[in-house]
């Protein structure tokens, strides 16, 4: 690869890290097609792009943590959180029902901040408070739950945020998608957050002593992480039309996996967002081949777990640059 | 072991080594004999550092051979090197701060027993390793992240010496290190060369490598410019080889003292912090340079750390330009009304972030100025950024390339320069010349000076008591965390310097600063 970007100048510009990505993207497209001739119809890929989109803006949420260097493990019960808050709200009446997805994402943002709290200002470590505040989001619903019954189902809009297709026969998910895109594109690439961003992830110390508000940033970072799983946590909830426990259950590994397989150093300082949307898509394209042949559950978890382990044995390690 | 032979222990011959699109080394040649020191001089940037890895196995060359014995070597790796007798003792310091001194001196090849690692043993190896580096008063059980810098140098040659080299490479061994330290260190070089040792010593100090060396050469621009026999040439004879030019006064003239009258830009008062520093008060005003002196470790890093916000539960006033300041973090600092600066100790992990563009680094402490609501405006950041690489000259292939392919003094200007696009008033420096070429120092001498005439309050900590005679207008000495004494005008020599620094108080040094237990002796 890293020969083959050498001598192209066109795909100099890029990551290796991230080309690699876009070929195996293609070397599963292959394999799809030759399992199953309908793999490469585009509203089979099209609904990849959907299915992966859920996973996309919790990856873009992780992204950012992991580009502190720091890692954010809440991602599962801030998900359920976010579905279930949701469609609580809309429980409540009109008023609710309008501003459910606001509700949900907003006890995201809540929980991330706690998050940030924790790993900014009290100095745990990311990978221990997290998990902590993943306990604590699980005890929350639990509690919810069990003296009452809140509603759980997704209000309409929300099936038609989650499902819907309103512009140019593409799924509503992957607009929305592509906008949380664009922004996080420009927030890391234009503003001075974003250079914060990298600038700690490279080296904290030196980011402090440069006068960079280092705290402010890693909870920012921290809260848009809950806030964008609590958002995918309520339109997973409008697709499969309702919120239930343990659904952000199956979230955590891939989108830890797709911010790394997109090249996107896990000890902070170094990725693109191109890459994390390549990984998306690569997580969601193995998992979709998965699905489509027949074997049983448990074989399944299990070549899902080594080709990611594989692919990142690969090439998601490389040393860092200088 | 046979320096009878004619023909040398190490021959390199024609090595280049390319970084990118930049040549670190063209066409070497360097002969290493056994029995003999061999110094070797040239700016940050000449290719010495290069060689030296070349050497001990850390990088490949692209061209050329290397011949130990008469036998053409290939160095895969370190151990490689290592095992065929070469050792390098690097310009960053290599230790594991959490380990202890015996640890670190064991860690490539620990003793074992039974498959564990025999501490017993491993203490012993050290303590015979420290002796013979004339360590004997370091602890081997301390931790090493307890030791100040220059005992941890000499931590490092010990454990180089474990590895029983028969060449020895040292990289600005001394640059860190008090001047009794450094007569022992020679001392130890000497007794190792007189064992059948090559050394190869790479200095910035003339005076050093006069001392030391039988053989000297200079490196410029990645080619060997001449070997010649120690004390051919004059002092500035070499430097004009090193710097290609003509050699001028390396300090600018110091104005006249000012008017006493005048609300000093910094002014501290009673500042005190953990029994690290006690007590300290000092001004500076507009337009001075006033230094900070002292052996290493006397509390002139925490000094600048306190002012600067960084440090927590200091007690005493800061003032700035006369008004009361309260300074909770850098942040602060650096937006007060009165802006400051501080250039930080270490530029690989405090100034700079290697990875990340020259770009990036250069606008790290100033983008509110280049940004409006929290975007940043691309073109006036550009701009500043141009000027002021302008400004320094410093040399660099464009502005996006990862500011650690710069060389060492060009990275120190990068973090200097990334300082001055914030427009400080008060810049407080932390030893900004160690380890780095003669030219760039200068060239760091004229601008502080200019940046004082223009108005700037500088307090400037050096390890180098030249700098300090050249630069300032007044000098604190630090004894123990207090002033111990200020020199002002002509009062600054070295001289007075090392006098203050080593006699006053005379009282007990501290379990605490075993630094004070090896310069006092």
């Amino acid at each position: 690869m890293t020969n083959l970007t050498a001598s192209i100048p066109v795909l100099r510009r890029f990551d290796p890290a991230v080309l690699t990505a876009f070929g195996c993207i293609v070397l599963l497209l292959l394999i799809g097609s030759i399992i199953n001739e309908n793999f490469l119809s585009p509203d089979y890929l099209l609904q990849q792009l959907q299915v992966g989109s859920f996973l996309a803006l919790i990856a873009t949420g992780m992204m950012i943590v992991v580009l502190l260097g720091q890692i954010d493990l809440s991602v599962p019960w801030i998900i359920t959180v976010g579905g279930m808050m949701s469609t609580a709200a809309a429980g409540w009446g009109p008023l609710g029902a309008t501003f459910a997805i606001p509700v949900g994402v907003l006890c995201g943002l809540a929980f991330g901040l706690l998050n940030g709290i924790g790993v900014a200002y009290l100095r745990v470590p990311s990978m221990i408070f997290t998990l902590g505040i993943n306990a604590v989001a699980q005890g929350f619903m639990i509690v919810r739950t069990g003296g009452f019954a809140p509603q759980d189902m997704a209000t309409e809009s929300m099936n038609a945020l989650a499902t819907g297709r309103l512009i140019f026969g593409i799924p509503n998910p992957v607009w929305v998608w592509i906008i949380v895109g664009a922004v996080t594109v420009f927030l890391l690439r234009r503003t001075v957050f974003g250079r914060a961003v990298y600038a700690i992830g490279n080296r904290e110390v030196a980011a402090y002593l440069s006068g960079i508000r280092t705290q402010r940033v890693v909870l920012a970072a921290f809260a848009i992480s809950g806030a964008l799983s609590a958002f995918a946590g309520a339109l997973l909830a409008g697709y499969s039309t309702k919120a239930y426990q343990g659904m952000g259950d199956p979230y955590l590994l891939p989108a830890i996996a797709a911010v790394v397989l997109g090249g996107t150093s896990i000890l902070g300082g170094r990725g693109t967002y191109l890459g994390t949307v390549a990984g998306v898509i690569l997580i969601t394209l193995l998992q979709s081949i998965l699905s489509v042949v027949q074997i049983e559950e448990a074989f399944r978890q299990l070549i899902y777990g080594a080709v990611i382990i594989g692919m990142l044995l690969l090439y998601g390690r490389q040393n860092r640059a200088v | 072991m046979d320096a009878s032979a004619s023909a040398p222990l190490f021959r390199m011959e024609g090595v280049s080594k390319r970084y990118g699109g930049v040549n670190a080394l063209t066409e070497a040649d360097l002969t290493v004999e056994a029995g003999r020191i061999h110094g070797v001089l040239g700016e940050n940037g000449a290719g010495k550092s290069t060689l030296m890895k070349i050497m001990s196995g850390v990088v490949q060359p692209d061209e050329g051979r290397m011949v130990l014995d008469g036998r053409e070597v290939v160095f895969a790796n370190p151990a490689a090197a290592n095992s065929a007798g070469i050792v390098c003792i690097f310009q960053e310091l290599s230790l594991v701060p959490d380990l202890s001194v015996a640890e670190n001196i064991c860690i490539s090849n620990p003793p074992r027993r039974f498959g564990l690692i025999d501490s017993r043993a491993q203490r012993r190896i050290a303590e015979e390793a420290l002796a013979r580096a004339g360590g004997e008063d370091i602890h081997p059980l301390a931790p090493v992240k307890d030791l100040p810098l220059s005992r941890r140098q000499l931590v490092e040659i010990a454990k180089a010496l474990v590895r029983n080299p028969r060449i020895l490479i040292l990289d600005e061994a001394t640059s860190a290190l008090t001047a009794a330290d450094v007569r022992r260190v020679f001392a130890v070089l000497k007794r190792l060369r007189a064992e059948g040792l090559a050394l190869l010593y790479i200095s910035h100090r003339m005076a050093e490598i006069a001392e030391l060396a039988d053989e000297c050469t200079v490196f410029r621009n990645g080619r060997n410019v001449g070997t010649f026999k120690a004390g051919a040439k004059t002092d500035t004879e070499i430097v004009e080889m090193m710097i290609g030019r003509e050699y001028s006064h390396a300090f600018p003239p110091k104005p006249a003292p000012r008017a006493a009258g005048e609300t000093p830009a910094l002014e501290v008062r009673s500042l005190s912090w953990n029994n690290r520093l006690k007590d300290i008060s000092l001004s500076v005003r507009a337009g001075e340079i006033v230094g900070l002196g002292g052996l290493d470790g006397q509390g002139q890093r925490e000094l600048l750390l306190a002012l600067f916000g960084v440090l927590r539960g200091t007690s005493g006033e800061i003032l700035l330009d006369g008004r009361k300041a309260s300074l909770a973090s850098p942040n602060d600092a650096k937006r007060g009304k009165v802006g400051m600066a501080l250039i930080p100790e270490d530029r690989k992990t405090e100034g700079l972030m290697l990875p990340m563009s020259v770009r990036d680094n250069l606008s790290m402490a100033s983008l509110a100025r280049f940004s409006r609501g929290g975007i940043v405006d691309r073109a006036a950041e550009s701009q500043a950024i141009d000027e002021m690489i302008a400004l320094l000259a410093i040399k660099t292939d464009g502005t996006a390339v990862p500011v650690g392919t710069l060389s060492g003094g060009n990275q120190q200007k990068i973090v200097i320069a990334k300082w001055l696009m914030t427009k400080p008033k008060v810049i407080l420096l932390n030893d900004p010349t160690r380890g780095i070429d003669v030219g760039t120092k200068a060239e760091i001498y004229q601008l502080l000076r200019k940046l004082a005439d223009a108005g700037a309050a500088i307090l400037f900590y050096s390890t180098d008591y030249d700098e300090l005679v050249g630069c300032c207008d007044r000098v604190l000495v630090l004894y123990d965390g207090a002033v111990g004494r200020v020199l002002a005008g002509a009062e600054i020599t070295e001289r007075a310097l090392v006098g203050s620094a080593l006699n006053i108080g005379g009282g007990q040094a501290e379990a605490g600063t075993p630094a004070l237990a090896g310069a006092g002796q």
